[in-house]
């Protein structure tokens, strides 16, 4: 499991704008086996890129938060350095997407008012939903949310589905402006190096500018 | 052949309806030939200075001056210069006494005048309708400057120098047209064989267009000036001509137009192919034309591509999105121009592909890495410069200005300045990149960062219209405070929702500024790096930042700045005015310590040096000194909620000895509870209860009300008092003697500059 340290030093020390992302991810019983295993290969690449971005390293806080009969926390929001690997996630249970995604936009919420509370500037955040399926709890709440934030510019949301599996409908209401992404096969090692890219475009920004995701990289990745 | 000088009686400037004003360089004059002048000037004049009442003027800015002259180290110096040096100390010394009796006027002129010269020039522009001016002066700039206003107003306006008998000495037309000549040619001829400073390209840039007007005024020829022996360099070979593909020096530039109107709308130019690595270009300097190989490839932007060109230059070739009209037609004017300066990468020829077309141009090698990489960031700042030190930043914001300052003097707008486009190397060299996208002769900049956008701009796109020289002011000024403050932009501060165009546009700067208290400041220790800036520059940008400040408006120059940079620098290498060892650090600790005599103490518990200062406690009138210092107090454990801690905080039974505190209500300090007294730390308890020397009695012109109590009206948006009975209080008696009329009308002229200059003419 993952651990951090909490620090407050680095936290207003660092001048640079944050950008967190957050990682909403479906840890439910049909992830297990090769999807979880490749899923956790996938986001501890994720890190490593991150810190080895010169830009990225200073502006990307990154949490997880994952869900599958209920939601949790993996690990909060710190910045790439406190991070530790993760070593193994757990998958069984059922797909509580709404209480995931909820609880990754409460600590989103969260993340933003402490930023604001110590005087530090930040980018819109970024939540990250990767399923297999389709939910098994009610989402409605959670996709008014995540549309009004992202009609308000507040949010940037990447709704990707692994295998064929995945409720392509589901991701849809989730995402306003642009259509769902499937996962071509298992290639989350392709997806978490185009969102460390895109992370570290970002941060190479000024907070309010807009930044051209690239769109060329998602053939990587993407089923299109 | 006439006489190139007149003499005058310069006793005549001391009538009642005249004025007679005295620079700077005068009293550092070190020529025998003039030697005793001064003296006599006032030997001759005081009986008539005293009957009229009419001492001879030397602007607060001249005392100044002469005050940071008379502090520099004169070993090392030469022999000349040392001498001056040390007329500037005894100059100041005769000026006190000369205005204790009323001969000599220093309490004229504030600090937003960056330059005596242009004080001088204000001042006579204004008072011209009303009295006739004279100005002793060595400096020819000013006096072609004044020469020429005289004429255009059609007043009495002189300058000139003081003969050894303190006779006025006037050069006439002709003999100050011929100096203005020389002077220009003396400062041409190092900026075209190379040795030349920013000095003298500023020089030479002010004073073509000056001589150009005299000559035309005057109607006298510059062919008729002979240069002297004294401009021989001039004609000596320049080394550097010989290299690829620096162009032969050429004759002094002239700058570009100030006055442009915007270009239509770019448009793409058509192309056939974009050269790489390894192929063959045509290059264009201004006067030299060739062919180079594409060296390897350097690096990847936003718009094109950089490739290396030989030792000393690389090659940047646009992609098609940027291969535009103005972008050549820009590159063309600055190469055809041939500005050089050390640390602009201004492009010195036009690069052509095989087809004869324009895909982009050659320009000096920059050394050093981005800003962004290195001193925005404490993490990157420590691992890129280690021993750096507060003075080493303050010498990047003087290289980054003087070379903003040249290029402004050239009417180049830079457009969009940000960390990525100015580097820095381990010599603290700071190179300017990104030429193309300079705003000169209508081409707008058409790219920005919103972080430097000043609020005018906001919202607007870059490239639909000429950026104002307020607008590139503002970035000028973000960049300083970003630089001093590594990497901490301005408008931190806490409670924002993370827009920064909102943030720019409200201009709530949170820095705490004298009597205010914002509560909005950011945490961690930028409050401390804050605090220990030098105050005249805390001024500046307070006052260029804040919506209430003086200069929001109107933002500092680059020369402003450039002096305001230059002083912290002197400021902190002298250890008597710089008195806390603190100030030099990059990462203070702790707030500067309250005066000269505060105790200043390592910290017994972690041993960093200097980080205790004893804080003035006003009720018993001594220092407190803490027992360790912030960041160890710090490091007490903190209540386990991540709830910022209950305004009392009691800490774990285990460590009884410890004292129970509270943070101060003003600087959000924590203290032992025993030391606060109304919230309040000593410290700023004794701020509360000081009297503002800004805020005077409007009947008896002394300072009457405390921050406290003007805190008081601020918050519930009242008013401030305006004098003693107004918060039922009895003006005291004026008991101080009047020992001379200039006393006495000093007092009274407490009021912003002009108000007191106007009453001062008004014969008051
Ligand atoms: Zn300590």
């Amino acid at each position: 499991m993952a651990r951090l340290n909490i620090g407050a030093d680095d936290l207003v020390d660092n001048p640079t704008p944050r950008v967190p992302v957050s990682l909403c991810l479906d840890t439910s019983s049909s992830m297990s086996g090769s999807p979880i295993q490749e899923l956790v290969r996938g986001v501890n690449l994720f890190y490593d890129a991150i810190d080895e971005d010169d830009d990225a390293h200073d502006s990307a806080e990154i949490n997880i938060v994952e869900f599958n009969s209920s939601a949790g926390l993996v690990h909060d929001f710190a910045s790439i350095e406190r991070l530790q690997r993760i070593s193994s996630l757990a998958a069984s249970g059922t797909t509580a997407m709404g209480a995931g995604v909820n609880l990754a936009l409460d600590t989103l919420e969260t993340r933003k008012a402490t930023y604001s509370g110590s005087g530090v500037l930040y980018y819109q955040p970024w939540l990250v939903l990767m399923t297999d399926g389709a939910p098994t709890d009610n989402i409605d709440t959670a996709v008014m949310r995540v549309v009004d934030m992202v009609e308000a510019k507040k949010l940037t949301v990447f709704p990707i589905g692994i295998g064929s599996g995945a409720d392509m409908k589901t991701l849809a209401r989730f995402s306003p402006n642009r259509p769902p992404l499937r996962l071509d096969g298992l290639k989350f090692k392709e997806f978490f190096e185009w969102l460390s890219r895109s992370v570290a475009r970002v941060s190479r920004s000024t907070p309010g500018d807009t930044v051209k995701l690239d769109l060329e990289g998602l053939a990587g990745w993407a089923e299109l | 052949m006439s006489s190139p000088v007149v003499l005058l009686d310069p006793v005549e400037f001391l009538q009642p309806n005249r004025r007679l004003f005295i620079d700077t360089n005068v009293f550092m004059d070190t020529e025998p030939r003039r030697a005793g002048g001064l003296k006599r000037l006032f030997e001759r004049g005081q009986t008539t200075i005293l009957a009229n009442n009419n001492p001879i003027v030397v602007p607060t800015k001249v005392v100044g001056e002469l005050t940071k002259q008379s502090q520099i180290d004169p070993s090392g110096e030469s022999e000349e210069r040392a001498q001056a040096i040390k007329k500037a100390g005894a100059a100041l010394t005769f000026l006190k006494s000369a205005s204790r009796v009323g001969l000599v006027r220093k309490d004229l002129g504030d600090d937003t005048n960056p330059y005596a010269d242009d004080l001088f020039l204000q001042l006579f522009e204004r008072f011209a309708g009303t009295y006739e001016m004279c100005l002793l002066t060595h400096d020819i700039t000013i006096k072609l400057r004044i020469r020429l206003l005289a004429h255009r107003l059609a007043k009495r306006l002189l300058v000139g120098v003081l003969t050894k008998d303190g006779d006025l000495e006037v050069d006439t037309d002709d003999s100050l047209f011929d100096r203005g000549h020389r002077k220009y040619a003396r400062h041409a001829a190092r900026v075209a064989d190379g040795t030349g400073n920013f000095k003298d390209e500023s020089e030479v840039a002010a004073l073509k267009p000056l001589l150009d007007e005299f000559g035309k005024i005057f109607g006298l020829k510059t062919s008729a000036v002979k240069l002297g022996p004294r401009t021989t360099r001039s004609s000596a070979p320049s080394p550097s001509t010989a290299r690829w593909p620096a162009a032969t020096p050429a004759a002094p530039v002239n700058p570009f137009s100030a006055r442009a109107r915007l270009k239509p709308s770019d448009t793409p130019l058509a192309f056939s192919a974009l050269p790489s690595e390894g192929e063959r270009v045509e290059w264009a300097s201004a006067d030299k034309t060739g062919t180079l190989v594409l060296g390897a490839l350097l690096g990847e932007g936003g718009e094109g591509t950089v490739y290396d060109g030989d030792r000393s230059t690389v090659v940047k070739i646009f992609d098609r999105d940027h291969l535009t009209r103005h972008r050549k037609e820009k590159i063309e004017l600055l190469v055809g121009r041939n500005l050089r300066a050390k640390g602009l990468c201004i492009p010195t020829a036009v690069v052509r592909n095989s087809a004869g077309e324009f895909v982009g141009y050659v320009m000096p090698k920059a050394s050093g890495r981005e800003f962004q990489r290195t001193i925005f960031n404490k993490r990157k700042f420590e691992r890129e410069f280690p021993t750096w030190k507060k003075t080493d930043l303050v010498d990047i914001c003087i290289s980054f200005l003087e070379k903003v300052q040249y290029l402004h003097s050239m009417n180049v707008i830079l457009g969009d300045i940000n960390p990525k486009n100015l580097m820095v190397d381990e010599k603290k060299n700071v190179f300017i990149i990104d030429a193309d996208s300079w705003q000169l002769e209508g081409y707008p900049c058409p790219v920005g960062t919103p972080m430097f956008t000043s609020p005018a701009m906001l919202g607007k796109a870059y490239s639909d219209d000429l950026r104002a020289m307020e607008d590139e002011l503002f970035a000028v000024a973000t960049m300083l405070f970003m630089i001093v403050m590594t990497g901490q932009f301005p408008y931190i501060r806490t409670g924002t929702d993370g827009d920064m165009v909102q943030l720019i546009k409200e201009g709530n700067f949170a820095f705490q500024y004298e009597n205010r208290n914002n509560k909005d400041q950011p945490e961690g220790d930028w409050k401390y790096m804050w605090s220990h800036i030098h105050k005249p520059v805390k001024d500046l940008f307070w006052h260029s930042f804040h919506r209430e400040g003086k200069r929001y408006k109107k933002r500092p120059t680059a020369t402003e700045w450039l002096e305001a940079f230059k002083a912290y620098k002197s400021y902190l290498r002298n250890g008597r005015m710089c008195f806390d060892p603190m100030s030099n650090d990059v990462y203070p600790i702790r707030n500067k310590a309250f005066k000269q005599d505060a105790p200043i103490q390592d910290c017994p518990t972690c041993g960093r040096k200097d980080a205790i200062a004893g804080i003035w406690n006003d009720d018993n009138e001594e220092y407190f000194v803490p027992r360790q210092c912030n960041k160890c107090r710090d490091q007490q454990p903190a209540p386990l909620s991540t709830a910022r801690p209950p305004s009392t905080t009691r800490t774990a039974a285990s460590r009884p000895t410890s004292q129970p505190t509270a943070t101060c209500k003003d600087c959000h300090t924590s203290f032992p509870t025993a030391q606060l007294k109304y919230g309040r730390c000593p410290a700023c308890t004794t701020k509360a209860n000081t009297l503002d020397p800004n805020r005077l009695c409007t009947d008896c012109r002394q300072p009457f009300i405390t921050y406290d109590h003007i805190a008081w009206f601020t918050a519930k948006y009242l008013d401030i008092p305006k004098s003693h009975s107004a918060i039922k209080q009895v003006c005291p008696a004026a008991g101080r003697p009047t020992p001379s009329p200039t006393a006495k009308s000093r007092s009274q002229s407490q009021p912003g500059f002009w108000t007191r200059l106007w009453k001062w003419f008004a014969g008051n």
